[in-house]
């Protein structure tokens, strides 16, 4: 009798085992970077750490499957390597011999996500459940963009600069008209010279110019 | 009646810091740190100072004298000195007007980049999330963040040419802002751009020094500045290195457009100029070695941390493979863990070859940069590996700001005097008349935030300044010292500063330069007519870095316009006015054969 029990757990085991292999259809692939995450305060990996991850993704399976009654002993997992990498498969509770399907796993995982990389102080990036992309932050969208603002300052600086030229620059020549018109009145008499726009100097004559072409005796 | 004298600078250290300001621009900073690196390092600054000597320093003489003689812009200026060469002033002003409409876009765009570096995370550091929100936008991840924020955010740029689109907002919007910015400076004409280049050709130095000090202590900076330094002199046997560092020289000290006359003319007649043109020459020159120190430091920084992240990347590749421990792989023994695994596992190793790239500091600090690829691109993914990034991206990018700027002052400046001298328009008030030419080139200008915008931006940099001003310095000098006469020169000279130039300034404007200027001049020309068709470099999309295209038609048309329309100024002036002259002679003649005979 008790060699039957044996045998039957050995079988059941075995067959057990036998579902979780690499590259399974509706396993995944584990990879942990705990020393690259926690650097000096990185725990050991080993045989109880396998025990916390299996208990977190029956809670993560029970959380998404909430009739069924996930145990540890559902979750099996294979081919550990000393980079911390392994397989998992789900087994269903009701019956060893059945997978649940990749994508119940898959939406669990995702549901569940934060709690399982809470657990072990880990991050998206360096607990990754190879094909299972996380879901990223959504992007912060201000209602103004901050550079918005910050052109809205300067162009108003700017703004009231100009502004502040041009008046005074009126103002001045209001005021230099005002004078100007009083001295007009004095100097009506005065031979006004020929100005000739803008350039003071007048055009270089060059008829007059020291050409040593002709000054030369 | 001093009502409408001339208006002139303060004082002469005012014109000493235009010229500087104007001179030192953004060339000195994404141009020359670029030919130092590809000419053999430490050994162009051989062919570089030789050009200063022997044709920067005596144009630059040449182009204050003629200013400060004439005291008006160079239209009047060249007309004066013979009248069939007002063209000359002409194509300057032209070239001026070409330059201005392009160059206030690149201060739009570090106003853009220094607007978006107020912010908690500098949006060019990180890609942006897709709208699955499964990872990185696609373009982003192909290329780098740094790229595709200035490619896809900043410009949002078209594939090609051809292909059109709406105005780019915001772009948009910091163009505006760079206008206004340019017309506060000039509103008033030299008496408020006077006051502003105290602070623009000043400030750029402050943030240099910062920069460097902040340079040399990164991690790998050493690297950048060992490369560049280390002389390769047999790169001087190679004729374009020279050709490189003549059109640097001639280029960087902004001759030809018309602004050095245009400053010039606002001087008083006797001010001892000899003495500043040496000045700003060689301060700018001097600026150019230290501002590629500086971004040499930075390169060694980002080439550093590039091939770290490159190693990195190879020593999680090559764990992840494996599945080997986490801490047997180091980043010193990288190299090794690959040939023992290529050794032992041959076949797995092959299968992730295509993922694995070479990591090669060499090779990453030969990806040597010029132009607003260095200055936005480059420099941004250096700065944001900093800590502080905020900081000094705030800071690089005034210093940008204000060197752009302080060029611009010049450009402005260089339409304005010459406009300024014809009767119909000296009746106007200064501030109308610079706001109308303001908003001229603003709004046309404003063709550069479109999607193509950045294809036709590097059109006009290409060609729409760079042969016409040989033209017209070549023009200048021969005839100054040939038509015009040396000797009268000489004499007009002594008459300002009260000494004649010496033998070597003569030399020079008499025989070297012009020699020079004629070897440039038919080298372009060949370069232009050998090149084939001119290309340009477009964004692909789908690759996530640019491809060389050819121009289509209507680009190559418009090259064509662009050298001819500047060019063509100067025969046909003189032909205008030798009809002109011919018109007047024949009504002319009875006239004065009467006034001789009385």
């Amino acid at each position: 009798m008790l060699e039957k029990i044996i045998l039957l757990l050995c079988c059941s085991c075995a067959v057990a085992q036998h579902l979780c292999t690499p590259d399974a259809s509706d396993g995944y692939k584990v990879r942990l970077s705990i020393k690259t995450a926690l650097e000096g305060q990185a725990y050991e990996w080993n045989e109880n750490e396998m025990f916390l991850f299996r208990a977190t993704l029956a809670f993560a399976m029970r959380n998404h499957i909430r009739e069924q009654k996930f145990e540890v002993s559902n979750i099996i997992v294979c081919n550990e390597t000393p980079r911390v990498s392994f397989w998992f498969v789900v087994t269903s509770p009701e019956s060893t011999s059945v997978l649940i399907g990749k994508e119940d796993v898959e939406e669990a995982v995702r549901k569940s996500r934060n709690r399982i990389n809470s657990a072990f102080l880990l991050t998206d990036k360096t607990l990754e459940f190879i094909g299972i992309l996380p879901t990223l932050a959504a992007p912060v969208d201000p209602d103004t963009p901050p550079w918005l603002i910050v052109f809205g300052v300067v162009m108003g600086i700017v703004g009231a600069g100009i502004i502040l030229l041009l008046v005074s620059s009126v103002v001045q020549k209001k005021r230099k008209n005002e004078m100007t018109d009083d001295e007009e009145n004095c100097e009506e008499t005065r031979v006004k010279t020929v100005e000739n726009g803008s350039v003071g100097e007048g055009v270089y004559n060059m008829s007059f110019s020291d050409d040593e072409r002709f000054t030369q005796m | 009646m001093e009502k409408d004298a001339r208006p002139s600078w303060d004082n002469p250290t005012q014109f000493v810091l235009a010229c500087v300001s104007y001179a030192v621009g953004l060339g000195n900073v994404w141009r020359f740190p670029y030919l130092c690196q590809s000419h053999g390092g430490g050994g162009f600054l051989i062919p570089y100072l030789l050009m200063l000597v022997l044709e920067g320093v005596p144009l630059f003489y040449l182009e204050l004298a003629i200013g400060q003689k004439m005291r008006s812009g160079s239209i009047r200026a060249w007309s004066n000195i013979s009248p069939y060469l007002g063209g000359l002033g002409l194509a300057s002003v032209v070239t001026s007007l070409y330059l201005c409409l392009y160059y206030n876009i690149i201060n739009a765009w570090s106003f853009w980049y220094l607007f978006h570096s107020f912010q908690s995370v500098l949006p060019w550091s990180v890609c942006p999330i897709n709208s699955n929100r499964t990872g990185p936008i696609e373009e982003c991840e192909k290329a780098s963040s740094t790229q595709y924020f200035f490619y896809r955010e900043t410009l949002n740029i078209s594939p090609t040419i051809e292909e059109n689109g709406g105005i780019h907002m915001g772009q948009a919007l910091c163009f505006v802002l760079a206008w206004l910015i340019t017309y506060l400076f000039v509103v008033r004409g030299v008496k408020s751009t006077g006051k502003v280049v105290y602070f623009t050709a000043t400030f750029p130095y402050v943030v240099l020094v910062i920069y460097l000090i902040r340079g040399i202590t990164l991690h790998g900076a050493a690297n950048g500045i060992k490369y560049m330094f280390t002389p390769k002199m047999e790169e001087l046997a190679n004729i374009s290195t020279w050709i490189n560092a003549a059109t640097q020289i001639f280029f960087s000290l902004g001759l030809g457009f018309g602004s050095l006359v245009a400053f010039a003319s606002y001087n008083q007649y006797n001010n001892n100029f000899e003495r500043q043109a040496i000045i700003v020459s060689f301060i700018n020159s001097g600026t150019s070695i230290f501002a590629s120190i500086v971004t040499f430091a930075i390169y060694g920084f980002k080439a550093t941390v590039n091939y770290e992240n490159c190693l990195e990347r190879t020593r999680v590749l090559l764990m992840n493979t494996f599945d080997l421990a986490e801490d047997s792989i180091s980043m010193d023994n990288v190299f090794d863990w690959i040939e023992k695994l290529n050794a032992t596992h041959p076949l797995q190793f092959a299968q992730i070859a295509d993922k694995y790239d070479d990591c090669n500091l060499e090779s990453e600090l030969d990806t040597a940069v010029e132009g607003t690829g260095l200055a936005f691109i480059v420099y941004s993914e250096a700065i944001k590996n900093m800590p502080l990034s905020q900081l000094w991206s705030v800071l690089y990018f005034i210093m940008l700001l204000l060197l752009g700027m302080g060029s611009m002052l010049g450009n402005v400046t260089a339409i304005i005097t010459p406009l300024r001298d014809f009767k119909m328009l000296s009746h106007m008030s200064n501030e109308l008349f610079n706001g109308l030419v303001c908003l001229f080139c603003m709004l046309l200008g404003l063709g550069f935030t479109t999607p193509p915008g950045n294809y036709w931006f590097t059109m006009f940099n290409d060609y729409g300044a760079t042969f016409s001003l040989l033209f017209i310095v070549l023009i200048e000098v021969i005839t100054v010292s040939y038509i015009y006469g040396i000797r009268r020169f000489e004499k007009d000279i002594e008459d300002m500063i009260g000494h004649r130039p010496n033998w070597y300034w003569k030399t020079m404007w008499v025989v070297v330069s012009p020699v020079l200027l004629i070897a440039l001049f038919i080298f372009y020309i060949i370069n232009y007519t050998m090149g084939g068709t001119p290309t340009y470099q477009a964004w692909d999309k789908e690759l996530g870095k640019s491809v060389v295209t050819e121009y289509p038609v209507f680009g190559q048309v418009f090259i064509g316009l662009l050298l001819v329309s500047s060019v063509s100024c100067v025969p046909l002036t003189a032909l205008y006015v030798f009809c002109r002259k011919r018109k007047h002679g024949s009504r002319r003649k009875p006239e004065l054969v009467s006034m001789v005979s009385a």
